[in-house]
């Protein structure tokens, strides 16, 4: 199935970046907002792309309708970054037709990653047509079973939390354990850095995820549970493990 | 304390390069290794990386030869030790070896001298205390190829004085390296965090949640990681990778370290990586 139109319903950078070059791939773009009709306008397109706020009750809102107004083979996919993909396609009646598209910003360069997430019930037709899409859309795309954290976030997290395993224990200050994983090994960021990137509570919420769904080794470490009680949730708010100003 | 004279011990992968940063930044060297022919094979991989600095203009052929001067090489441990000011240990990763080595230096070094080891994976604390100057005995991790990579990490533990980790960080700073200090524990900061990302990698293949070249892909692309966990692990060598993970697990005790499947099985097979054409990936 080769995607010719991509609807989008809501805002955001990643719909910037996708009518960017989607228009130079000549795939055309439908931009819609969630609070309007959305239904009616998205109604012509191969692909739906959710892009609506990270809450299970809205999102499945948005499937079912989805579902009812678009034609049978279209593709429905979220951009969620949690691991909603089963659930969501739960939602319809073409199970086989809905996938995860999550957008990762990269934190140095204008360029994005796709995680391509595959629900249970997603077939691989429909796994080969988003590759194609976004490969005409000029975006890196990585495949993947869905899981919680996908594979940047579970990575990530896990760094982080062990990390603040270090520094609560006092092994060295978070200054030098950031600096080096950058000097001694070339990572891009400290441990850190990325944890007030990401923001404290989403560490803590994707480590929460994990630690229920495969197994105890994810258990956040003290430390990030008393700074997300503290607001200390990362550059959003000012301070993390540092002090923006 | 002023530091005039290093012995570098050991003229191995880690040994040879310490001894040539050293070296460039003015001091003298005394490198020595167990067999003159291992000493003169680091003493040549010296030259030929100077050589390789002198063709692309970023120094003069003097300048590489004043360098290639400063370093002696030699196998004779009391002639290298005995006037040296710091003795910066790259030996052989032996527990039982190291320490026999360090009791014999407390033998033949002046009392003053800094005992500075370069290991990856042994007890700063258990060495230390080999000695009877536990005091001047301290962690200095350099990474591979020492004359690139920026960063050192300085190991401390419980018993290391304030001066020997001061004159320590300094030296670190005359040599252009960047030192972080930490306290002793396995892996130090930077091996036991790499291994939690090493391992998250793997452990996802091991899973079945995606391939190695999505994992690699997706760290590379969404954050410019140089090298994903598969390619590093090929490029280091499974085995050393096994090695390590190993090691973590049975030292820390929990169950973030322990060994993926897929690298056990790995190394069981003999694919080590690109050093044997095979590990995660294929190489020509």
């Amino acid at each position: 199935m080769k995607i010719g139109a991509v609807g989008i319903i809501g805002e955001g950078e990643v719909a910037d970046k996708l009518q960017e070059t989607l228009g130079k791939a000549k795939i055309k773009v439908v931009l819609t907002s969630l609070k309007g009709d959305y239904g009616q306008q998205i109604a012509e397109s191969d692909l739906i792309l959710e892009l609506a706020p990270e809450e299970l009750a809205t999102k499945k809102k948005v499937f079912k309708n989805c579902d009812a107004k678009c034609p049978k083979g279209a593709i429905l996919a979220t951009t969620s970054s949690n691991p909603w993909v089963t659930q969501l396609a739960s939602e319809t009646k073409r199970p086989d037709k809905v996938v995860g598209l999550n957008f990762t910003k990269n934190p140095f360069e204008e360029k994005f990653l796709v995680q391509i997430v595959k629900g249970l019930q997603t077939s691989d037709d429909t796994i080969q047509a988003v590759k194609q899409f976004l490969t005409d859309a000029e975006v890196i795309a990585v495949k993947l079973e869905e899981t919680p954290g996908f594979i940047l976030d579970r990575v990530i997290a896990s760094v982080v939390n062990e990390a603040a395993v270090m520094y609560s224990s006092k092994l060295a200050t978070k200054e030098d354990i950031d600096k080096m994983m950058k000097v001694c090994v070339n990572w891009p960021m400290g441990p850190f850095e990325f944890a007030d990137s990401m923001g404290l509570d989403r560490v803590a919420e994707i480590l929460d995820q994990m630690t229920e769904q495969l197994g105890p080794k994810f258990q956040p470490c003290f430390l990030l549970r008393r700074m997300v009680d503290a607001g200390w949730l990362g550059k959003k708010t000012g301070r993390g493990f540092y002090v923006y100003s | 304390m002023e530091i005039k004279k290093i012995a570098v011990l050991g003229a191995g992968v880690m040994g040879h390069g310490i001894a040539q940063v050293c070296a460039q930044a003015g001091y003298e060297i005394n490198l020595r290794d167990v067999k003159d022919e291992f000493v003169q094979s680091g003493i040549s991989k010296i030259r030929k990386f100077l050589g390789g600095s002198v063709e692309k203009q970023r120094m003069t052929q003097a300048e590489a030869d004043a360098v290639v001067g400063r370093i002696k090489g030699m196998t004779d441990l009391e002639k290298a030790v005995r006037d040296a000011d710091v003795i910066i240990e790259a030996i052989v990763e032996d527990i039982n070896v190291k320490k026999e080595t360090y009791q014999e230096l407390d033998q033949m070094c002046r009392p003053d001298a800094i005992f500075a080891s370069n290991t990856s994976a042994q007890s700063i604390t258990e060495m230390a205390m080999a000695t009877k100057r536990p005091d001047k005995f301290i962690g200095m991790h350099f990474f591979n190829p020492a004359q690139l990579m920026r960063g050192v990490e300085v190991v401390v533990h419980e018993k290391t004085s304030q001066e020997t980790r001061d004159t320590i960080v300094n030296l670190c700073k005359k040599l252009g390296k960047e030192p972080g200090i930490c306290q002793d524990s396995p892996g130090f900061v930077v091996n036991r965090l790499l291994q939690i990302w090493y391992n998250e990698g793997l452990n996802m293949y091991d899973e079945g949640i995606a391939e190695p070249i999505d994992i690699d892909t997706a760290l590379k692309v969404a954050y410019n990681f140089r090298m994903g966990p598969f390619e590093l692990r090929d490029l280091v060598g499974i085995d050393i990778g096994y090695a390590s993970t190993t090691t973590h697990y049975r030292e820390l005790m929990r169950e973030q370290f322990r060994p993926p499947r897929c690298l056990i099985m790995k190394m069981k097979a003999g694919n080590l990586g690109r050093k044997t054409g095979k590990g995660f990936y294929e190489y020509k």
